[in-house]
């Protein structure tokens, strides 16, 4: 019998570096640790594989990237995987240009001709990430909606939002080209928030594809945002379910936010007590997380943590000291939107042929409070 | 004694002058040999002599790297390469469905086309295309210097201010005249960044944000993220010809793009809805210059220059009326489901299409598309 085959595959999950297929060849079965191909991992990924040197007797070590192939099985007998070759005392380390793949096969062959096989087990339910939420959160949004924020439990793979993401209109029809297909996609640095843009040329006043197609979404009409099931993550596993959000298209929202509007409850002096604050809209989820801070008298930050409330209409600072007695300022970075991309100073889409009353340039706002005693 | 000061002196010079002779041949463009930690490629532009920025959107950061490719090449060779991203995946050791290519450039000194492909776990490698062979390009111990878009901002500053955008992504890379210009998008904030950033790098950068608006119609103006661009003469004056992610394409002069500035572009065509523009290049055959554009849901587009020098009267005012539904006339080539585009020389491209029949291959245009 001359055809390799698979004789065992072991883990060691406890590890979580090793697993390998071993190979026999010529029906050998009483294989020792040292004919043992092994992957060499990295966390979850298979960054390479080390092949023991009694596999490859006669090959010269300065001949080995010459001789010696990894392949993946199935694919063109001709063509070795990319990578480095390196060559220690037992063993030649093999490790390709972006690391092997979960649930595919692979071949070892030495001047042309089989030395082992190893498999790569595909990725483990148990790490399957998970759609943690979809903002904004609030079921009616406005006709000018202009983002919608998808967070992540672990980072996803990038580039497949469009085959992934739908949106359903009356529980019926699938609409095409609501979100702008945008490669790079938006995402944030560990690849676990997604920005998407309804398609802006849609929504913006006079624009041609606004004229022609009108906003992406109808007043009044009902949809579900659905996200596949068959998105991965880095390492390959899918999410364990569809997830789904229903809202319904409400009024256009052409103004800016105005912070002199917000309600803030102030907190009693001598506490650690939340102070909240209310903007009587939602805002932008994104953006409320960096945009607010508050300052005392002497115009240093009060350290503390803000948490966001309320579908997005409200915000919670906790302090980590004591409030005093006397006064305080709640300053809000001008970039901070509504759901519509109108920010602090000025609307998404700016009539020029009206009076420019209220535009403003400020970098920050600024809105004071007092603590009583 | 005058004599011992005058060798001292000559000796002096002498070493400066070795000095500084050794610094330009080992250090070319300021650059320093080592292994950059690229994170992401999503974006690939050519500057001088064989340096390839790589545009790096998950780091934030524009990679100038020596690719050692500088011999020139007049007569470039037609590239065709079928199923290529096939072709790739089997070379990486993976399934076509776990790569993507992300962009792809020409060197304009040796013709060789640049791939940046991104394989589903976010590792990044970058191939060079040489004939049929499809080579990887090692990016360990090469020339290369590096500069950071995003202004990272301390726990003690207390004013983070509006005005450093964060790039989430890198949409489009552009050399010219000295200057290497960058647009970005925010993943949060609704806006344009676009950089226009010296090189070679310096430690104190220069860069220049703007703000940019674009009027729709004379009516409404919007703040506006840059999709794609490209520089280009129009009346002898130079211009950044400039698509956005609502497709339409507007001019700004280039001299008017200062830091600070609120520079106002002018639309010269709408083309089409739920499209995105991918690529920009100009294309010249005799006297005659196009724009060719590559879009996500259109056909590659083919704008004559001439009729966008006609409307070079109208720079100032509100675009008219009657340019809501067309602007400049723009000519739609056979040729869909092109996904990047680059310039080959003067009168070629090369693209990377998406064949009716599935297949993704690279090839080159000729003269009868001008």
């Amino acid at each position: 019998m001359t055809k390799n085959r698979l004789i065992r595959i072991r883990s060691y999950p406890a590890y979580g570096l090793i697993l390998f297929v071993l190979m026999g060849f010529c029906g050998c079965s009483s294989s020792s640790e040292n004919d043992q191909i092994r992957l060499r991992w990295r966390g979850k990924a298979a960054e390479g594989v080390d092949i023991p040197q009694s596999l490859t007797v006669g090959l010269p070590s300065d001949s080995v990237a010459s001789l010696l192939k990894v392949r993946l099985v199935d694919s063109d007998p001709s063509v070795s995987i990319l990578g480095d070759y390196s060559v220690e005392s037992k063993t030649i380390s093999f490790t390709p240009l972006i690391p092997f793949t979960r649930g595919l096969q692979y071949e070892v062959l030495l001047r042309n001709a089989p030395v082992g096989t190893f498999a790569v087990p595909a990725a483990d339910p148990a790490d399957a990430p998970e759609l943690l939420g979809i903002f904004p959160s609030q079921d009616t949004l406005p006709e000018n909606l202009l983002k919608i924020y998808l967070r992540f439990s672990q980072p996803m793979q990038e580039g497949k939002s469009a085959d992934y993401v739908a949106l359903i209109s009356n529980n019926a029809d699938t609409l095409k080209g609501a979100f702008l297909n945008l490669q790079p996609e938006l995402w944030n640095e560990d690849r676990t928030v997604l920005t998407l843009w309804l398609d802006p040329g849609r929504i913006k006043r006079d624009l041609q594809p606004n004229r022609v197609l009108g906003n992406p979404l109808q007043r009044g009409v009902h949809y579900q945002l659905l996200v596949s099931s068959e998105w991965k993550n880095k390492l390959g596993a899918s999410l364990p379910k569809t997830y789904d959000k229903s809202f319904v298209a409400g009024l256009r929202d052409s103004l800016s936010p105005v912070p002199a509007k917000w309600k803030i409850m102030v907190p009693s002096s001598g506490t650690r007590q939340s102070t909240k604050v209310e903007f009587n809209e939602p805002l932008d989820y994104s953006l409320l997380a960096e945009s607010l801070s508050i300052l005392d008298k002497n115009g240093r930050v009060v350290k503390g943590k803000w948490e966001i409330g309320e579908d997005e209409k409200a915000a919670h600072f906790k302090p980590l000291g004591s409030w005093q007695a006397g006064n305080y300022t709640l300053q809000v970075l001008t970039i901070l939107e509504d759901l519509a991309g109108n920010n602090l100073n000025r609307p998404f889409d700016l009539d020029v042929t009206k009076k420019r009353a209220g535009l403003h340039s400020d970098e920050v706002i600024k809105v004071p409070f007092s603590v009583a005693d | 004694m005058k004599k011992t000061y005058y060798l001292l002196a000559m000796a002096c010079a002498g070493f400066l002058l070795l000095a500084t002779t050794y610094r330009t041949t080992e250090s070319k463009y300021g650059m320093v040999v080592g292994s950059p930690e690229i994170k992401s490629m999503t974006s690939l532009s050519f500057g001088p002599d064989g340096i390839l920025f790589v545009g790096d959107s998950k780091s934030a950061t524009v990679f100038a790297v020596d690719t050692k490719d500088g011999a020139m090449n007049e007569k470039a060779a037609n590239v065709e390469i079928k199923d290529i991203d096939r072709k790739i995946a089997v070379l990486l050791g993976t399934e076509v469905q776990n790569i993507s290519i992300q962009d792809i450039a020409v060197n304009p000194v040796s013709k060789s086309v640049y791939l940046a492909v991104q394989h589903s776990d976010g590792t990044p490698v970058l191939f060079k295309i040489e004939g049929e062979k499809i080579t990887p390009v090692n990016t360990k111990s090469i020339a290369y210097s590096s500069v950071a878009l995003n202004d990272v901002p301390s726990e003690s500053d207390k004013d983070r201010r509006g005005n450093s955008l964060r790039v989430s992504a890198i949409s489009d890379l552009g050399y010219a005249d000295g200057k290497l210009m960058v647009s970005g998008l925010s993943g949060k904030e609704f806006n344009s960044t676009f950089r226009s950033i010296p090189f070679p790098f310096t430690n104190k950068q220069d860069q220049a944000s703007l703000e940019i608006y674009h009027a729709a119609h004379g009516k409404y103006e919007t703040l506006s993220p840059i999709r794609t661009f490209t520089t280009a003469e129009i009346s002898g004056k130079k211009y950044l010809v400039a698509s956005y992610t609502c497709t339409p394409l507007v001019l700004f002069p280039l001299d008017e793009l200062k830091a600070g500035q609120h520079v106002k572009g002018r639309t010269v065509a709408e083309m089409g809805s739920g499209n995105q523009p991918i690529d920009i290049v100009t294309l010249t055959k005799g006297n005659e210059s196009y724009l060719m554009m590559a879009n996500s849901n259109r056909p590659v587009f083919k704008v004559d220059y001439k009729n966008i020098e006609k409307y070079q009267g109208s720079l100032t005012t509100p675009v008219e009326e009657s340019f809501a539904t067309a602007g400049v006339d723009f000519v739609s080539l056979p040729v869909t489901n092109v996904l990047h585009l680059a310039k080959l020389d003067d009168s070629r491209m090369v693209l990377l299409q998406r064949r009716s029949n599935g297949s993704l291959d690279l090839w080159t245009s000729s003269e009868r598309y001008l």
